[in-house]
């Protein structure tokens, strides 16, 4: 169950098992990362890459192959997925209240979330782009 | 501790800003993975999303996002320190002065992209 603790003393008494505990710091360390992250990648899209104009396939390329890039988006990925997905597991503790449909949206969210990310890290890493197909 | 103040809006908006988030993430990991099926698949994908509406979309999410963040650094004083629960109102609006400093000139960095500047 989600918890709605408001410190982390609180936290650590009101969690029913260590890996409640361990997903409320996970949030707390993955959101503070992803704040440099995220606002991170919005500014190198923005700004540095002007993604609007400059934006194409041989771009993306570019940007795929780079080793650099491909880890900066790897991390970004994970992290904002487990947060993402952890943070909607709470909405669902929080509002469905019948254990069946609770169940069975957790099972159809959660798989929806695991393909989407099987796909992303097949493009980040498993995938040899052509420069210009 | 707060219901139907600052508080409660504060935690209504951090939740329904990180769901709409959440399904953001997973159309735009598709889209962009989709590079994989090649250039002439990906250039119409990017055609198709020049469209402002898709512009406006991602100015929209910027502005969810950019709350999400600042509230959550909010969250995390009001875990970890001593004064943070006491004065999270106050924090609270310190959040929308960051707001308004960090997302003033985003919005017209975006904006801008969205609508042509030197195409």
């Amino acid at each position: 169950m989600a918890m709605r603790a408001r410190q982390f003393e609180e936290a650590k008494r009101l969690a029913t098992s260590n890996l409640e505990l361990a997903w409320w710091i996970f949030m707390r360390v993955s959101g503070v990362l992803l704040v440099f992250l995220v606002l991170g990648h919005l500014y190198t899209r923005a700004v540095v890459f002007n993604f609007h104009h400059e934006l194409n396939y041989a771009h993306m390329v570019k940007v795929m192959n780079s080793p650099v890039w491909k880890f900066y988006n790897w991390v970004l990925l994970f992290l904002s997925i487990l947060h993402g997905t952890n943070g909607l597991r709470y909405v669902i503790d929080d509002y469905i209240a019948s254990g069946r449909v609770r169940a069975w949206v957790k099972v159809l969210v959660y798989t929806f979330v695991f393909l989407v990310t099987v796909f992303g890290t097949i493009a980040l890493w498993g995938w040899r782009y052509q420069p210009m197909g | 501790m707060y219901r139907g103040r600052e508080g409660q809006w504060a935690f209504y908006l951090h939740r329904i800003s990180g769901v709409a988030i959440i399904l953001f993430l997973t159309l735009h990991v598709t889209e962009i993975s989709s590079s994989m099926f090649g250039p002439k698949w990906f250039n119409a994908l990017l055609a198709f999303e020049a469209n402002p509406i898709f512009g406006l979309g991602l100015v929209a999410v910027a502005a969810l996002v950019l709350y999400h963040a600042l509230n959550g650094l909010r969250i995390i004083l009001m875990d970890f320190t001593s004064w943070g629960v006491k004065y999270q109102r106050q924090l609270w609006y310190g959040v929308w002065v960051l707001y308004v400093i960090v997302g003033f000139p985003m919005l017209f960095a975006m904006l801008g992209h969205v609508f042509g500047g030197g195409e």
